[in-house]
């Protein structure tokens, strides 16, 4: 319901630009408004949702649902007609991935257009709101993906704060955000409309740009405002809101996230900034607005660029990928697995090795000061190997349909990360385009695993889950 | 009662209080004792070299004496009357010291034949043969002496059962408890012990394994492969090394011979211990074991996998089966000996051949790899934690041979696990720094960290490459990956770690 409305406020720019579209973006917009009118109204009387399963079945259901659903303004205007292109681009939309399979933006309809952007600000926004609000009223977070979130082993005020009040206060800071960021690139010398897109791929960790070549055109200040905008698309919300809040006293609970990131963010920078300096040859100024641009475009998993890092030395493309994978804090717009969990995992490590060393000592893996409970060490050790896994059969899978080695493994981390551009053909300014449509279903749907970390997907294909209760 | 065990005595409150100082001169007399057997056990490649009048007689007396000398005075002079102690830190750091001071002695017969370019080159071989890898930088084996091919493969020989055991053997001579030791070489695996005694069970681990190489030259012999080659051969197959006296495969070998050659890599994918009940008889007790049959269903299945893959490229389907149950047992056993290529390759082949190089041999064997034992806890931990997602308040426990495994040893799994992939990320970041694709980086640090060694994959992915031209920081980032991969990681971090050098 909520997607349909969007839909038709991007009637505005159709009549604006008077570019054709509008019939075709009114249809489909009230058809999803229709569908999703009568979807809560038959369900209306479900008051709760306290069953485990159908809360997992709701949470995938959810995305996979806002993703067709996605695809009508790419069929009905008819920018592409095939069903697997509009998927794809509708999933990397709504996953906020950023991949795209259009080698041609340009000519795209401006309705389309605002579309696809506003997919990415609305599934930015959506991740934020289920990690923080959704889940933990769910009442499934003992053995969710998002316990080391929900949980209290992070921030423990977190649960005692009411669904509404989250919502609300992830809704306000995300908006100010969006308006002001907005704001500033205007004043910076953008378009309007430009300015509007940018920031809504941006702020939501996305990727699409409504130009060909993504933010290479832009001036050397809208650069660094843009890494602004995704330097806070990786941060968690309600530390952004105690941030604004001016609650200073509560970033103490999560100092450990917030060291761990600046340090990976800044030791990543230093690398890319010098191997681009003397590696490459460019000067220092741009080797530090490139290297700090693209770190932050891959640690926040966006995909922005404003080079073709495809061309880039393969050390610095592999720290890269890499660093997708690491991703940004839990709670934000970003995917990856997440700073804390890393983390975790790597004091993990740090505390078994004590153990064998100093086998009489009592060790614990403690984060901001605090110990971490076991199961909350499991769970993330068995998202980690799941995430890994998924690529690794992403990779496999891609590989039967035809692509090479290099794409697979760059498109599936791409995807299952929520990154954007692979290596390859699929990377820098290349697209999608040249996948066949078996490929792109794929695709489409690791990066549906990799928003939702893998497990909620998965659960719902074990037999334990289909057995009648 | 002898001296030093009154001693021990006298000294064990002190002890407990842990006043006791670092026990470094025990460790310079057990790297001398094992510097002198391995001066001693050089005999057998002159031996090669005297029957065949390969001219490499001097360089290897010349090293044999030279590493003689060195053990000597390692033995009686630096660490003559040491305190017979020891504690968990000194255990990793013999570990550490014989695993790092022998193959840094077994470069000496490379440097001194003059085969190699640089001492870095010697270091890989000689690390690449006492960690079982096998990868070469030798581009034409063929042109070194016999003795020296004998000695490459004798070194595999002596790294596959792995060095501690020697020090165990030493230990039970001067009566010590070595109980640390033995699980630093097998660590993390609850391994089965063969006997009670630590000793005897050592003893049966070198009898089983000196069987089957004795039995598998013979073979080899019979299927009419030359002395020295079968030789070669065995000693690289039993231990899952890899180095060979050819350059181009095995592919000049008959029909026969490689049947046997598969057999044996299979066999040595196998726990020690479990080939130990295989040889005296007791297939029942055997046949119980999961790992030994996730290990077997595993192969089976990769091979099935890999042959359909191939024929459905084009490939002859004779050709395929053979080519395919060839290649998985080299990989998993981590052996990694190769065929020439098949006239069509798979993609699915190369990603199915990454899966099985991190997952490896079976624990307790000579093979490398994250190991099946392992790979299984994870897996049944995961498939419980799904269920657990679903059924929050079900009580579900995970057995591994009808033992319930123990939350605490889960945890130190999935760290391995986690540390194991850190590590192929770290090296192939430093590979990619060093000239080398992402494809080719990460394979071959993967390749070399589970001691598997050339593998077609490498050259499937990123075209013709040879370790020999790699630059020099390449060849040390896969010395250590080799030895991190042989000692199981923890071993050699552990010796890193800020935690050991903080003030106990």
């Amino acid at each position: 319901m909520v997607e349909g409305a969007l839909m038709l406020t991007c009637l505005i720019p159709a009549l604006h630009f008077d570019d054709g579209t509008w019939q075709a973006i009114t249809v489909s917009g009230l058809f999803t408004f229709f569908v999703g009118l009568m979807l809560a109204v038959s369900f209306s009387h479900h008051k709760r949702l306290a069953d485990r399963h159908l809360s997992y079945l709701l949470v995938v259901l959810m995305w996979v649902v806002l993703s067709v659903f996605g695809t009508l303004p790419f069929l009905t205007t008819g920018v592409t007609l095939k069903f697997s292109d509009a998927l794809f681009e509708s999933t990397s939309g709504i996953t906020s991935t950023g991949a795209t399979i259009f080698s041609a933006v340009e000519w795209i309809p401006a309705s389309v257009l605002l579309w696809r952007s506003m997919t990415q600000w609305f599934g930015g926004f959506g991740i934020v709101l289920m990690v923080l609000a959704l889940v933990p009223s769910m009442g499934i977070n003992r053995y969710t993906l998002y316990t080391a979130e929900a949980s209290g082993a992070d921030n423990s005020n977190e649960q005692t704060k009411s669904m509404a009040a989250t919502i609300r206060r992830t809704l306000g800071v995300y908006v100010m955000l969006t308006m002001a960021f907005i704001l500033f690139l205007w004043k910076s010398g953008m378009h309007v409309w430009d300015a509007v897109n940018t920031t809504f791929t941006n702020i939501s960790s996305g990727g699409f740009s409504i130009y060909n070549n993504s933010l290479q055109h832009t001036t050397h200040t809208q650069q660094y405002i843009i890494s602004a905008a995704m330097l806070l698309s990786g941060i968690n919300f309600s530390l952004m809101y105690d941030f604004f809040s001016l609650h200073w006293e509560r970033l103490h609970n999560k100092f450990d996230q917030i060291r761990c990131f600046i340090i990976m963010l800044v030791a990543s920078i230093i690398f890319v900034v010098i191997a681009l300096r003397f590696n490459m040859n460019y000067s220092w100024a741009d080797a530090l607005r490139e290297g700090t641009f693209q770190t932050i475009s891959v640690i926040t998993t966006t995909g922005s660029l404003t080079a073709d890092t495809s061309q880039w030395w393969v050390p610095i493309t592999f720290l890269f990928v890499m660093l997708s994978l690491c991703g940004s804090m839990a709670g934000s717009t970003s995917g990856g697995i997440k700073t804390m969990r890393v983390l975790i995992l790597v004091r993990n490590v740090r505390m078994i090795l004590r153990n064998r060393l100093h086998p009489r000592s009592v060790n614990q893996v403690r984060l901001n000061k605090r110990p971490v409970s076991s199961h909350i060490i499991t769970n993330v050790m068995v998202i980690f190997l799941i995430y890994v896994a998924v690529i690794f059969c992403g990779i496999m899978m891609l590989m039967l349909s035809g692509i090479s080695a290099t794409e697979s493994i760059g498109a599936a981390i791409a995807c299952v990360t929520g990154y954007g551009p692979g290596l390859g053909l699929s990377g820098g300014f290349g697209c999608y385009s040249a996948f066949t449509p078996l490929a792109k279903f794929i695709c489409s749907f690791l990066m549906v695993m990799g928003r939702l970390e893998c497990l909620t997907v998965i659960v719902l294909f074990t037999r334990a889950f289909w057995r009648r209760r | 009662m002898s001296q030093h065990k009154i001693n021990r005595i006298k000294e064990l409150p002190v002890e407990r209080l842990g006043i006791r100082k670092f026990n470094f001169k025990l460790i310079v007399h057990i790297t001398g004792i094992l510097l002198t057997w391995m001066s001693i056990s050089m005999v057998l490649p002159l031996a090669v070299s005297l029957h065949s009048h390969d001219g490499a007689q001097f360089a290897i007396i010349a090293s044999a004496l030279l590493i003689l000398m060195a053990g000597m005075l390692l033995r009686n002079i630096l660490g003559r009357n040491p305190d017979y102690e020891l504690k968990e830190m000194e255990s990793y750091w013999i570990t550490a010291i014989i695993w790092i001071v022998v193959p840094i002695c077994g470069t000496l017969p490379y440097l001194f034949l003059g085969d190699m370019a640089s001492f870095t080159d010697a270091a890989f071989e000689s690390f690449s043969g006492f960690t079982t890898t096998g990868s070469s930088v030798v581009p034409y084996p063929e042109e070194l002496p016999p003795s020296l091919l004998v000695y490459r493969s004798f070194t595999q020989w002596i790294g596959g059962i792995g060095l501690l055991l020697f020090v165990v053997a030493i230990f039970s001579n001067l009566g010590l408890t070595s109980r640390q030791l033995f699980d630093a070489e097998f660590s993390g695996t609850q391994q089965r012990r063969l006997h009670p005694h630590l000793s005897k069970s050592v003893s049966r681990l070198w009898r089983i394994y000196t069987i089957i190489t004795l039995l598998m030259m013979v073979l080899l012999l019979v299927t009419g492969v030359p002395i020295v080659d079968s030789i070669c051969i065995a000693f690289s197959t039993v231990s899952t090394g890899g180095f060979l006296p050819y350059h181009d495969g095995l592919s000049m070998l008959s029909n026969g011979s490689l049947m046997v050659i598969t057999i044996f890599m299979i066999l040595s994918g196998i726990s020690l211990a479990e080939l130990y009940l295989l040889i005296t008889g007791r297939w029942r007790q055997m046949a119980r074991d999961q790992e030994l049959r996730t290990y077997l269903g595993l192969m089976f299945l990769s091979v099935a996998v890999c042959s359909i893959a191939f024929i459905s490229v084009g490939n002859k389907p004779s050709e395929s089966i053979r080519y395919s149950l060839f290649h998985i047992a080299s990989t998993m056993s981590s052996c990694g000996f190769y065929l020439p290529k098949l006239g069509h390759w798979s993609f699915l082949v190369s990603v199915f051949t990454f899966m099985l190089i991190i997952i490896g041999a079976s624990a307790g064997s000579t093979g490398g790899g994250i190991k099946i034992w392992r790979v299984m806890t994870v897996t049944k931990y995961i498939g419980n934690y799904v269920t657990r997602m679903l059924h929050p308040n079900a009580v579900i426990c995970i057995k591994m041979n009808k033992k319930v495994v123990e939350k605490e040893y889960i945890n130190k799994i999935f760290a391995y696990v986690f540390l194991y992939l850190s590590f192929i990320v770290i090296g192939a970041f430093v590979l990619t720094l060093c000239g080398s694709s992402i494809p080719d980086a990460i394979c071959m640090a993967a390749a070399n960290i589970s001691n598997l060694g050339p593998s077609p994959l490498i050259n499937n992915l990123g075209g013709d490459l040879e370790y020999a031209m790699l630059p020099d920081l390449a060849k040390w980032t896969i010395t250590v990956l080799m030895l991190a991969g042989r000692l199981e990681l923890f071993v050699l971090i552990a010796i890193f770690s800020p935690a050991y050098w903080r003030r106990r």
